[in-house]
């Protein structure tokens, strides 16, 4: 049985998110899909278990008795499983008050209830190797457990090829191995498993062979065994290896400072120890993989989320203009006006009465100035384009003048032409004084923006030296300084 | 023939009777333009209603009227604790709160009338000079009593909260993305706070309402439903102050139908009268609520 994909395209909105893109696995291996954030691995994987339909391209399955399957989409997982893939997303998706059974039962379409539905799925349990409480209720189970359900549940239909989405995120470090020599028993014994992850030591634990994605498009495919962690580090991140990044600004004085500084949210620790500052005049840009404590950084210094600071301390010069990451549900109120938009996120609370006409007028001076393309003041904030509503979010940020802007993910699902425009908005606001710390995925962003670069892994400032090459921050990001 | 002073009479009495529709369901929209629907709201008017006939048995009208608001912001504290500071069920804390205070006046009024006491001072109607003489509109809006004035001064008053001033646009933003207006700046938990406690005084005044302008004595289990039915009213005038206000005088057009109906001497049994305002709730929120949406936190803790 083998799984291709052939030259498979997608778009979202104006962003690609897969370029063409071909990726094939044999029976008897594992196969690490590794990729940053956006890069387009869960893409690519929901597009072969048919929860997306891409706009080009094929997908063919050859059956183990020689009989091929080529379809240009999966109208539905349903089509996908019984083509004999299985799936295991990257969030839970059993149903937390079903029994371990019942869950099983309804992924799989089985007849079966009650206690037929419970002898069904202990003798698959068994037979996978997978031990779990059948009839215990799902809420009950820990993290590994419910992981395990899922596996169980992508394999129930006899599936011989199984897609992992960031498996590991949710498990310690022993039950990470339990997972690992789980996925080399089910490729030898001929089945296929594909990992998408984005840790390196994982995939030199358990892939046979390697395929890196990088913004939508194949960077890498290969044999493991000639691979080595740095040639897959930049295929990840990209090349251009031993530029330095020059310091472009004259910086100022401090705006932010952080000193032994440690963050929890939600009683879990995400920041430790954190010294730093950020001088008006400069952009330091925050490196890190998703979850390493950048969020919540960042909104400490914004002083927006319920994050609390359990040692150090954390001087912040006002005001700070905050710019969130997702403009639909934090950064703008979608069924608000342009105009009731801009006066949310505005500072000046010293009019309590709101005088219409007047804010009309400003609102309309404030999109012409900042080149918004929209219906006008009173239209919805949901009939604009991403840009423009990304533009409306800077121009309401930089109405405040602030001394610090604090932005998250500023050109996240913007095209090439809105991002430059943010971007240079950016280093505009930097050069009139502001002092700017942003974060984005895409570590590409960070280094075309940022004067300088502090990464976090684990809630931890990386050292690096004082003049970084791409290479070395791609180390610190994915851990690998210890291995040089 | 339908005699005018007929129609006059049913229409003054739609008035009357919707006055604490008005008020309460006023009140209600201002919450739940916050995001919080608050069930606890009929509990907050039962309690107004015995705060107004306690107030007023003692020390006069004015007194029952203050007593009323004052209990009707204790009923709205309870809730405000429990669905914004404790971020519990807005649904199930606003039912417990209603189911309280019903037990609570309950007790409250076999310990504070225990001699049947019926010698309530009631508001009087106030003619309002000149305007009262226009033809129908002067006799049916201004010859009411001042809680009556009251609420046609806190229509516009709390339309102009919400849509004139700052205050306004954060309390509408936390109903609408509790997110994005933390993300500006707004204290969600204390603006919300803020409008389920204006939500309780006007409860309470709704109260008084009752009690003051149209039954004249407390009795336990008074409000029989219309809080619940100025909620329906909110979502039947689209979270508005002054669709709110129209839809109250529906709501108290058809309650008033019964008494005009039985004034006239008809056969139809009063049960069916009775009723109506219900019934017409039902079909009010399937027909023109369902094409509607309200705001979108509504009932969602942050």
């Amino acid at each position: 049985m083998t799984l291709r994909l052939s030259r498979i395209s997608k778009h979202f909105g104006t962003t690609v998110a897969l370029d063409g893109v071909s990726f094939s696995a044999i029976p008897g291996e594992v196969h690490a899909l590794l990729g940053e954030n956006g890069a387009g691995k869960s893409t690519l994987m929901d597009i072969a278990y048919g929860m997306i339909r891409p706009e080009a391209g094929m997908i063919e399955v050859q059956q183990r008795g020689g009989v091929a399957l080529a379809t240009p989409a999966f109208a539905s997982p349903r089509e996908a499983r019984a083509a004999g893939i299985g799936m295991v997303h990257q969030h839970f998706t059993s149903i937390p008050a079903f029994t371990v059974s019942e869950n099983i039962a309804l992924t799989a379409g089985w007849t079966e209830t009650g206690r037929a539905a419970e002898r069904r799925a202990a003798h698959i349990v068994a037979r996978l190797g997978l031990p779990l409480a059948i009839s215990a209720h799902v809420e009950s189970l820990s993290a590994q457990m419910r992981q395990r359900l899922e596996i169980v549940k992508a394999l129930a239909t006899d599936a011989s090829i199984l897609l992992l989405d960031e498996p590991t995120a949710v498990l310690a470090p022993r039950e990470v191995h339990e997972l690992l020599e789980f996925l080399r028993g089910f490729a030898a014994a001929g089945g296929i498993a594909v990992l998408i992850t984005h840790k390196l030591d994982e995939v030199f634990r358990v892939a046979d062979r390697v395929t890196v994605l990088r913004r939508g498009v194949v960077t890498l495919t290969g044999v493991l065994a000639e691979q080595t962690p740095h040639s897959l580090a930049h295929a990840m991140i990209g090349a251009d290896l031993a530029r330095p990044i020059p310091l472009k600004a004259q910086p100022g004085v401090v705006a932010v400072e952080a000193s032994r500084l440690s963050l929890t949210r939600g009683g879990q620790l995400a920041v430790v120890n954190a010294s730093f500052q950020v001088r008006s005049g400069e952009i330091v840009g925050v490196a890190a993989i998703e979850g390493n404590g950048q969020r919540e950084l960042l909104r400490a210094i914004a002083g927006v989320d319920d994050v609390v600071t359990v040692a150090g301390t954390l001087e912040v010069a006002g005001p700070v203009a905050f710019i969130p990451e997702d403009r639909s549900s934090e950064a703008l109120i979608p069924s608000f006006s342009l105009a009731e938009n801009l006066l949310l996120g505005t500072l000046d609370q010293s009019s309590w009465w709101l005088d219409w006409n007047a804010i009309r007028r400003d609102t309309q001076a404030l999109l012409a100035s900042h080149d918004i393309r929209a219906g006008g003041p009173e239209s919805q904030a949901a009939t604009l384009s991403g840009g423009n509503q990304q533009k409306l979010v800077f121009a309401r940020a930089l109405a405040r003048q602030p001394r610090v802007i604090v932005a998250e993910n500023p050109v996240r699902g913007l095209d090439i032409q809105a991002a430059d425009m943010i971007q240079e908005r950016i280093r505009a606001a930097a050069r009139n004084g502001a002092a700017v710390i942003m974060h984005s995925s895409d570590v590409d962003e960070v280094l075309a923006l940022a004067d300088r670069v502090l990464v976090l892994r684990r809630g931890e400032v990386q050292d690096l030296p004082s003049d970084p090459t791409r290479e070395q921050i791609g180390d610190a990001l994915l851990a690998m300084a210890a291995a040089r | 023939m339908i005699d005018s002073a007929l129609l006059v009479g049913f229409a003054a009495a739609s008035v009357r009777v919707g006055t604490p529709l008005a008020l309460a369901a006023v009140g209600e929209s201002i919450a739940e333009r916050s995001g919080m629907i608050n069930l606890g709201i009929e509990g907050a008017m039962l309690a107004g209603a015995f705060g107004a006939a306690v107030g007023a048995a003692h020390g006069g009208v004015a007194s029952g009227v203050g007593a009323a608001v004052v209990a009707g912001l204790l009923v709205a504290t309870v809730f405000a604790a429990v669905a914004v500071a404790a971020r519990a069920d807005q649904i199930i804390s606003g039912t417990a709160v209603t189911l309280g205070a019903t037990g609570l006046t309950g007790l409250l009024a076999q310990r504070a009338f225990t001699g049947g006491n019926l010698s309530l001072p009631i508001l009087p109607v106030v003619h309002v000079p000149v305007i009262e003489h226009i033809p129908l509109v002067g006799p049916v809006f201004f010859r009411q009593t001042v809680l009556t004035y009251a609420c046609y001064v806190l229509i516009p008053l709390a339309s102009a909260l919400l849509w004139r001033t700052r205050f306004g646009l954060e309390l509408r933003a936390c109903g609408e993305a509790p997110a994005a207006a933390t993300a500006a700046g707004v204290h969600v938990g204390r603006t919300r706070a803020l409008a389920v406690l204006m939500g309780g005084a006007c409860a309470g005044l709704a109260g008084a309402a009752l009690v003051l302008a149209q039954v004249g004595m407390f009795t336990e289990r008074m409000t029989a439903g219309r809080g619940f039915i100025a909620i329906a009213i909110v979502a039947l005038g689209r979270w508005n102050p002054w669709g709110t206000a129209a839809a109250a005088l529906l709501f108290g057009g058809a309650t008033a139908l019964q008494y005009t109906f039985q004034a006239a001497g008809s056969h139809v049994p009063y049960q069916l009268f009775l009723a109506l305002p219900y019934l017409l709730a039902l079909a009010a929120l399937g027909m023109a609520v369902g094409r509607h949406r309200g705001p979108a936190a509504l009932g969602q803790s942050h």
